[in-house]
């Protein structure tokens, strides 16, 4: 039985299961209910058979590979290779698509009767079979074919609440980035191809020493944009705060937690794995670009008030927190340091994991709010905790995960980033050692205004009184969403409490890829559960947890029950300050983030414009209305796709008139074209 | 025999073309255009009576029922439906024709085309006409106005392709063959359609009218 | 044992002392008697024996935040070196587990502020987390600084190394001594970054987010405040100038290292005291500035050490 989940049977069954859901759904279509549960069930059905295949495959030492015999098409061959990285990104790919999945038969209730639910759960299960693919395939072509796959399906489910015109706009961006990535991908991969003859990653990873150095950087800066634009880095971001808000909250927690890592598997792939050895400064311009995009995503994520678009930008930031580990990695190991790489890959592989669920679970529960209250905009909530207090207790277990607070998961991916980076400002010499106490301070900053923003967001959501009358008619959300975004909950505190044994999974993955033998693991856990990562620093997750717990307790009780036990607690309004009670009192999401805006208005451009409407405009005493706009424009949109997509259209005006709509003339370029054609090819 | 007569059919089928060219009324292109498809079908009753392959003796036949005695009823009839009778001129006047046809036959028989022409050594001399002969159908196509001309065009760049097939020995692909006639009629249908759709629209079968569509 | 039992309630044990103490100076500066040095234990006892009344808008965010901010002081308190180097707490005792444990304690109180919906809660906990997002490099970064010297971020392995080594690196561990205090002063609301006894609505950072605790839970808050300060003083003398600690479990060391302890700590409280009396408190604005100082001072200290 084993042995035949092994096998490569055990791959074909898993895509089977999801194609099943997607065939099946499809057919069902005329019946939504029928059609969402059949793609719900498929879906779970499905993520936990690879959560069980992926899990024996990291465990044991195997590792499953398989190519099609055709040979009609003699560059591209449909052949996968599974080996510990892969089936790493499978068992996250798995894990999300489950509580996903799960969540969705409940969400897409909503969306009956509007639109067609087949189609839904067509493309849904086509998204996770592409993406399965995509971390699997070991052919360029092949693997070209299962990210267009992935891009196309992810594309249909963003515009697929296609009523709401925005939503179709960020679906062509979304569209548009996404080929310019794929472009300098191929462009890459045919590079590769030209000096090493072949697009099989096994053999062009054999015959690496035959591409010459200046062949080598070239492909590094196209893959990094390639991929890059694929996971989010900053510039090539602009996709993703607006498609993931667009997309329903299912498939935006999948998007966000699963897709954009698909990027990252890609990189290690390529840069740890098949292009070795590499120059030291590829790890640095990395680690520069992560900081940035950690920065940065952050600081946009603290001016944006709708709840997605929050969510997405940080995104962005965790992003740049993985590409802090895998820049040190391709640092250390291009500088013959193996030990220090695995720790870094390691920190860069469990935040994936972690950011993957505790992503999702902040998408999902987002979700559920928006569900209720029909509008992304956080000022218009508030005081959800006492209508949707179960929503609120994820929501907030999600914010403290992905704020770095022990003893949850975020903090201990982090902090393993963060001993990669010090080990470095350590063991390295000269400018590489200033990028790392860049990146290091770089770090420290995100973790303190990530706690910022959701103790905005929190408090915006959840906290003090509803702010519109939608929000005071809120309800709890239904079975199937709590139960998805409570194991992820769950999950998310497991993972933090077990996170020694977790990283040592983990380190297992990265050290069949770190090249060097010799590589000898600084992260042990010992048996009492304690991480240390050699004499450097150690921490234990539960016994802090059980600490904490214990005092807490003990705290509560001595309070509570022994001292003064005559209290009377009684509960009356807050403080008004003499005049009424009104919502308007309470901060909102804008104000709390003005003062951070304000500080940082040289990398944001905050713009403050003042208008007022005079009841007579002869004499302008007497004011009717003022309006005061606040606002933040994307420097990106403004400084460098404006002018770049100003001169594109400039450019096409002119060539338009090319397309004279004469055929005599059309009919003369075609044939000028064969004689070129025909004189160039003698 | 054969060398003789191969060279007759040749020059006839240069001769067609050209002429092609200063046909002023749509009966002589129609005609011209029946002799072009009469020669490719001799030439095929030729590698029949050669070879004995009874494809080649089906294909002659085929292209005889279609190409000769179909296709010119069929626009003849359209000549007749829309009451066309003289030829809308073209876009470069005669004598500026004629030395851009010469410029055209001198390319082909050049050395750029010498890969081309000599894949069959002794019919170097028919491959290069052939190979004229397709770049002046191509030239009619851009040269006229009218719609009628240019569909002879193209099928005039049919049958010189098919020429081109016989005489450098391919013209056993069965597939060759049947790829052309089913051409032949994707064309059909598409050149009734759109010479409907474009009577219906301009009221009138220039072509350059069609710039008024663009932006 | 005992001496784990001594770890973990010195800090709340001396905390309202260490407060009482610095009022105590500031009075004495503005040429007053002042309240006597343990009127903090009477206010925390009064406290504790009144009643309180909750907002009808609070949720239980509200009500558990007391709880778990005091705890998390408890917590901290108990894994930092106070009188002894030679605890060995390989557990919760690293450098960035602190850093993020008290922040924790942050989050809650700032959630505390905004849960009543009132005006100034909200305000507070704004300027809070903003000062502290800031504050946040500067500490962890001279807590690195401290880190590099001595080879470990276990905090008691760096309490027992520091002062083996002052040589030649005196200059660094000057410079993240002094960019630790700034952040002692903002994560604190000390001047010049908060006042600690103006209820004013244009000034209040920690007050304001407090303002609607009443009772137990306000006793316990000011008391996780007092413990909070206590932590950072804590740190900035045996972490920097780590003299009379005690090295070995002896009861002579130990009680050495608690007098040590009490005499450091009062020479940083006394500055506090000084400071808060000669300075004005800084406008919100011109905070970061002061924040960011201090970052550039504990970078400057990393690369004298490297």
């Amino acid at each position: 039985m084993i042995n035949f989940i092994f096998s490569p049977i055990g791959f074909f069954v898993l895509l089977s299961f999801f194609i099943a859901g997607a065939l099946g759904s499809l057919i069902f279509q005329k019946n939504d209910r029928l059609a969402n549960v059949w793609s719900g069930v498929f879906a779970s059905a499905g993520s936990i058979w690879g959560l069980i295949f992926s899990s024996l495959l990291l465990l044991g030492s195997f590792s499953v590979s398989w190519a099609a015999n055709s040979t009609s098409f003699s560059l591209l061959s449909v052949s996968f290779n599974i080996d510990k990285l892969s089936a790493f990104f499978i068992f996250v790919i798995s894990l999300i698509t489950l509580f996903c999945s799960f969540y969705g038969i409940g969400y897409v209730k909503h969306f009956y009767k509007r639109y067609n639910i087949g189609v839904l759960g067509l493309f849904f299960n086509l998204f996770i079979v592409g993406m399965l693919l995509v971390v699997s395939a070991a052919n360029g072509i092949f693997w070209l074919i299962a990210w267009e796959i992935m891009s196309i399906a992810s594309y249909f489910l963003v515009v697929y609440d296609r009523n709401d015109q925005e939503n179709v706009r960020a679906g062509f961006l979304y569209l548009v980035m996404t080929h310019v990535g794929t472009v300098f991908i191929i462009i890459s991969f045919f590079l590769l191809y030209k000096f090493t003859g072949s697009f099989d990653f096994s053999v062009v990873k054999a015959n690496m020493a035959l591409v010459p150095a200046l062949a080598k950087d070239i492909i590094f800066v196209l893959a990094l944009i390639g991929f890059g634009t694929k996971a989010g880095i900053i510039p090539f971001h602009i996709w993703l705060p607006a498609a993931h808000p667009a997309a329903p909250s299912h498939v935006s927690g999948l998007m966000s937690g699963v897709m954009i890592k698909t990027g990252i598997y890609m990189m290690i792939r390529i840069f740890l794995n098949m292009v070795q050895p590499i120059p030291v400064w590829w790890g640095v311009i990395i680690l520069i670009i992560g900081s940035i995009s950690a920065l940065l995503g952050v600081l946009y994520a603290i001016t944006e008030h709708d709840i997605k678009k929050l969510l997405a930008y940080h995104s962005i930031e965790n992003i740049g927190i993985i590409l802090l580990g895998l820049g040190s990695a391709l640092a250390f190991s291009s500088l013959n340091l193996p030990t220090l790489a695995l720790i870094s890959l390691t920190a860069a592989l469990f935040h994936t994991l972690n950011h993957a669920i505790f992503k999702s679970l902040l998408f999902l529960s987002a979700g559920s709010v928006i569900n209720k209250n029909h509008t992304r905009n956080i000022e218009e909530y508030g005081g959800l905790i006492k209508f949707m207090p179960y929503t609120a207790l994820f929501f907030l277990v999600g914010s403290m995960a992905i704020s770095a607070m022990p003893p949850f998961n975020g903090f201990f991916s982090e902090w393993l980033t963060f001993q990669s980076l010090f080990q470095g400002i350590i063991s390295i010499g000269s400018y590489v050692r200033w990028t790392f106490i860049i990146s290091a301070g770089a770090l420290a900053f995100t973790g303190g205004l990530a706690l910022l923003c959701f103790a905005k967001a929190f408090g915006a959501i959840f906290l003090a009184r509803p702010r519109s009358e939608e929000a005071k008619h809120a309800t709890e959300s239904s079975p199937w969403l709590l139960v998805g975004m409570g194991s992820l909950a769950l999950l998310s505190l497991f993972f933090g409490l077990f996170s020694g044994p977790v990283i040592s999974a983990i380190k297992n993955v990265s050290q069949s890829l770190v090249i060097s033998s010799s590589a000898v693991s600084l992260v042990s856990v010992n048996s009492n559960q304690t991480i240390s990562m050699g004499n450097f620093s150690s921490l234990s997750a539960p016994v802090f947890a059980l600490i904490f717990v214990v005092v807490l307790t003990a705290v509560f009780l001595l309070v509570k029950y022994l001292i003064y036990c005559r209290q009377k607690v009684s509960v009356g309004a807050t403080w008004d300050c003499g005049t009424d009670l009104t919502p308007r009192m309470e901060i909102t999401s804008t104000s709390f983030a003005r003062s951070i805006i304000l500080i940082f208005k040289g990398v944001l451009r905050p713009r403050l414009h003042y208008d007022v409407k005079y009841h007579d405009s002869q004499s302008r005493y007497l004011p009717e209305s003022r309006t005061v706009d606040i606002s933040i424009k994307d420097i990106y949109s403004t400084y460098f796709y404006g002018p770049l997509s100003r001169f594109i259209f400039a450019l096409s005006e002119k060539i338009k008139s090319i397309q004279n709509g004469n055929i005599n003339s059309y009919i003369l370029y075609i044939f000028g074209a064969l004689l070129l054609v025909l004189f160039l090819v003698r | 025999m054969n060398t003789l007569f191969l060279q007759f059919l040749l020059i006839l089928f240069f001769l067609s073309v050209v002429f092609l060219h200063t046909a002023k009324r749509n009966y002589w292109t129609i005609f011209l255009y029946g002799l072009q498809s009469l020669i490719v079908t001799i030439l095929l009753v030729l590698s029949f009576l050669e070879t004995g392959a009874i494809a080649a003796l089906l294909m002659a036949g085929l292209i005889l029922v279609v190409k000769v005695i179909i296709a010119p009823l069929f626009f003849f009839r359209l000549m007749k439906k829309y009451s066309l009778k003289f030829l809308v001129s073209t876009y470069i006047n005669i004598p500026l024709t004629f030395i851009i046809i010469t410029i055209l036959t001198v390319v082909a028989h050049s050395s750029v085309f010498l890969p081309l022409t000599t894949i069959v050594s002794t019919n170097h001399f028919y491959l290069s006409v052939i190979l004229a002969t397709l770049f002046i159908s191509l030239f009619l196509i851009i040269n006229r106005k009218g719609v009628l001309s240019q569909i002879t065009g193209v099928l005039s760049l049919e049958n010189s392709i098919v020429a081109f097939a016989f005489f450098s020995w391919l013209e056993q692909s069965l597939a060759l063959q049947i790829g052309i006639i089913f051409d032949i009629f994707v064309w059909i249908i598409i050149t009734t359609i759109f010479m409907s759709m474009l009577y219906k629209h301009f009221k009138s079968f220039d072509v350059t009218r069609m710039e008024e569509l663009k932006d | 044992m005992i001496i784990w039992l001594l770890q973990i309630i010195l800090i709340p044990a001396l905390s309202p002392l260490g407060i009482g103490f610095v009022k105590k100076i500031k009075a004495k500066m503005q040429n007053r008697q002042g309240a006597s040095l343990i009127q903090p234990y009477r206010d925390l006892w009064k406290l504790f024996h009144k009643d309180e009344i909750i907002s009808s808008d609070a949720s239980w965010v509200f009500r558990a935040a007391p709880f778990i901010v005091f705890s998390v002081t408890i917590v901290v308190g108990s894994s930092i070196p106070l009188f002894g180097s030679f605890l060995d707490n390989y557990f919760t005792s690293d450098m960035l587990l602190v850093v993020y444990s008290l922040a924790i304690g942050t989050f809650f109180l700032a959630l505390a502020g905004m849960d009543t919906g009132g005006a100034f809660g909200g305000f507070g906990s704004s300027r809070e987390m903003t000062v502290s997002a800031l504050a946040e490099g500067g500490l962890i970064f001279s807590l690195l600084t401290l880190a590099f010297h001595s080879g470990s971020t276990n905090l008691f392995k760096i309490s027992s190394q520091v002062i083996a080594a002052y040589d030649f690196s005196f200059l660094p561990v000057i410079l993240a001594f002094l960019g630790f205090f700034i952040v002692l002063l903002a994560e604190n609301g000390r001047f010049p970054f908060d006042n600690s006894a103006t209820h004013l609505e244009l000034t209040m950072i920690h007050e304001a987010m407090i303002i609607e605790y009443s009772g137990k839970r306000l006793a316990l808050m000011e008391w996780a405040a007092a413990n909070k300060l206590l932590i950072f003083g804590a740190l900035a003398v045996n972490l920097f100038f780590s003299a009379g600690i005690a090295r070995s479990a002896g009861l002579t060391a130990i009680f050495w290292g608690v007098i040590a302890l009490l005499i450091k700590v009062a020479v940083v409280f006394f500055a506090i005291a000084v400071l808060e009396s000669v300075i004005a408190k800084f406008r919100f604005f011109r905070l970061p500035d002061i924040l960011f100082i201090s970052f550039i001072l504990n970078i400057a200290a990393i690369a004298l050490l490297l």
